[in-house]
């Protein structure tokens, strides 16, 4: 009985937090996704569907983060994971911890000003400055997908290096010499031995980056400058500029379905790929 | 002629060893890893089909050396010749050689079938599958695993995991199998029939085999041959007999079994003989072994089951008081307190008279050996 009392007493704050910042909220944008927008803004109780039968209005803005939130996931792949591998196979301990704390370092300072630092970059007296000089004019980065683009990658990237990072220092470096050992080229040990054994953390880390995109309003708002726009942005405009939040309710709604599904089928894919590694780790 | 000398025992194999083609040879080899020097001067030759082991503690070089058979680290000066082909420099996966690794390094993500098939699906040009799957199944069948190519690693015991590992490098027929401490994380019963099994492999397959171990036990029984080394250096190379009998120095003789040393200066030499005046003034006469010249402090190594004991003096005999006796079933063994010579370990085997059997702590007792039973060695 005291074991059981004790249970309830540890997952108690926990179930509050959630019930109060989870589900409380999510039942409040489901209910007002079938009201309506008061004449002077704000919500009408209501059931209707009109809201959803709306959502088309909202097309662009579902396409963009629906394209660029894989995009980014699979470029802050690519680019963190030679990087996670250079730190955690080939760097000697002694390097190791400060070039994590690089990595990190970009943390400390806001987003909002990293990406501010980026729309000068991205903006005429910067990149395209650069490259008018050498020759190449008329060049425009600021304001285009591939300005959100950059802005995501740079943004998210140390959440991609760090599950990978952590994967490949845990893989057995043994294992490594073992696959030289009989016969395999560097290439095909990469393939065959450090890429299967370093799944679960690309697994997490594109699943991290991945979610986060798809909620991101940040970066599109300042460097996509109203041109490309997320579904962030499409909320933030609806509750907070034209306080529709019938309508906000049911763009946030329709996100959380899509995430779900796509979610879920990820995982599935992930948990295939994954057996083996699974039952590997109860060793 | 290499044939007549067969069956003329150890000394014989040693020349057999050197003479036939070697498989393998370390010539200078020294490898520095930063200002620390791992092994200095290596100079090695590997006979093809021999059982060889390096035998020292724990930072002597030995695995360093065997890293450099197998490719892991280049050597710093000197040169490394498998099969007659410089391969110093050769990346391992270039190299005709298997290692089995002493924390067995299996794929944990691959079945034990797919973990033996590894290296033969790395050949070029390629095998067939029919062909690989044919070289899995004897393997296994080698290492007496058969019909477990679809189990996971983590579902084998340790002793089944050393077998994979085993198959897993035997299946490439390589010309060298290297084996770094092999056995070590066994327990001791597992280790002993591991022991017979992989010299009964090597027996079998003729692969040459290159052990490293810290176990003196384990390199007696299974090699033909002994690397013994220290700080980077061989300081003996023979067979088990050779090293027990003929250790060249104090280090070997101490590291190949145990031996009592009772240090003294050399007096005279005659040839292979030689005496050597001992604390408390005693001048034993014996034969001599490694680098010792008249003046030498040196020392005298008798082996505990040398040493006679007896329940009554003669002026030739040394006087002691047992200490503590340990009753081990066939022998006992005996710490004899000596005045001059301080303590002394005697292995007695059972039976003797009743005199002697029933000795006990603090009982005076009279040892002696015979010459032709004790060394004399450099002091080092």
């Amino acid at each position: 009985m005291t074991q059981r009392l004790r249970n309830w007493l540890l997952v108690a704050p926990a179930a509050a937090w959630l019930i109060v910042m989870l589900v409380l909220p999510l039942s409040v944008v489901f209910v007002f996704s079938f009201g309506e927008r008061a004449p002077s803004g704000g919500y009408v109780p209501a059931f209707t569907f009109e809201q959803y039968a709306n959502l088309p209005a909202r097309f662009t803005a579902f396409k963009n983060t629906l394209i660029l939130a894989p995009l980014g996931t699979i470029m802050a792949l690519l680019i963190a994971y030679p990087l996670a591998y250079q730190l955690a196979v080939r760097t000697s301990q002694r390097w190791k911890t400060l070039l994590l704390v690089l990595v990190i370092v970009p943390f400390w300072t806001s987003i909002l000003i990293r990406s501010y630092a980026w729309i000068f970059l991205l903006g005429g007296g910067g990149i395209p400055a650069l490259l008018a000089s050498l020759g190449i004019e008329d060049v425009r980065l600021i304001y285009t997908p591939f300005a959100v683009l950059v802005g995501i990658v740079y943004g998210y990237l140390p959440l991609m290096v760090f599950p990978i990072y952590v994967s490949l220092e845990r893989l057995d470096k043994r294992l490594l010499e073992a696959s030289a050992d009989l016969g395999a080229h560097p290439a095909t040990t990469f393939l065959t031995v450090t890429l299967p054994m370093s799944i679960s953390g690309i697994a997490t880390g594109c699943m991290l980056v991945f979610i986060l995109l798809m909620g991101e309003f940040l970066i599109p708002a300042l460097l996509g400058g109203g041109k490309v726009f997320f579904v962030g942005n499409a909320l933030v405009d609806l509750f907070l500029q034209s306080r529709n939040w019938a309508f906000g309710s049911a763009v946030a709604m329709m996100l959380i379905i899509i995430m779900l599904v796509t979610v879920t089928l990820y995982m599935r894919l992930i948990s295939r790929l994954n057996v083996q590694r699974d039952d590997a780790q109860l060793m | 002629m290499l044939k007549s000398n067969l069956d003329m025992g150890n000394e014989a194999y040693t020349e057999r060893a050197v003479a036939s083609a070697s498989i393998a040879e370390l010539n200078d080899v020294s490898k520095l890893f930063g200002t620390v020097q791992a092994v200095s001067d290596m100079n090695l030759r590997i006979a093809q089909g021999e059982f060889l082991s390096f035998l020292g503690p724990s930072g002597c070089g030995k695995t360093t050396a065997l890293r450099m058979l197998a490719g892991f680290e280049t050597p710093t000066t000197g040169k490394v010749l498998i099969d007659g082909r410089d391969v110093s420099t050769l990346e391992p996966y270039k190299r005709p050689v298997n290692m089995v690794f002493q924390s067995y390094a299996l794929f944990p993500h691959l079945t034990v079938g797919r973990n033996i098939a590894y290296g033969l699906k790395q050949r070029r040009p390629k095998i067939d599958s029919k062909s690989i799957d044919d070289k899995v199944t004897h393997a296994l069948e080698t290492v007496r695993l058969s019909g477990f190519e679809n189990r996971r690693i983590w579902e084998m015991s340790g002793g089944q995991q050393q077998r994979v590992a085993l198959a897993r490098a035997i299946v490439n027929e390589p010309k060298l199998l290297l084996l770094d401490e092999p056995l070590a994380a066994l327990d001791r019963k597992l280790r002993k029939e591991m022991q017979i099994e992989l010299q009964d492999l090597q027996r079998d397959l003729g692969i040459t085999f290159v052990l490293v171990t810290h176990d003196q036990e384990e390199a007696l029984s299974l090699s033909d041959r002994i690397c013994v080394m220290r700080a980077g250096r061989i300081v003996q190379t023979g067979t088990p007999q050779d090293l027990y009998d003929q250790p060249n120095s104090r280090y070997v003789a101490d590291f190949v079994g145990t031996s009592n040393f009772f240090d003294g200066l050399v007096n005279q030499i005659n040839g292979s003989t030689g005496s050597i005046s001992l604390r408390g003034g005693r001048i034993y006469k014996s034969h001599l072994s490694g680098a010792i010249s008249v003046g030498n402090d040196a020392c005298l190594s008798v082996r505990p089951e040398q040493i006679r004991l007896h329940l009554s003096g003669t002026p030739e005999t040394l006087e002691g008081k047992v200490l503590n006796r340990i009753f081990l079933g066939e022998h006992t063994e005996y710490l004899i307190s000596q005045e001059s010579l301080g303590n002394i370990t005697v292995l007695a085997p059972r039976q003797s008279d009743e005199g002697l059997s029933n000795l006990g702590t603090g009982d005076t007792v009279y040892m002696d050996w015979s010459a032709d039973a004790a060394l004399i060695l450099p002091k080092d």
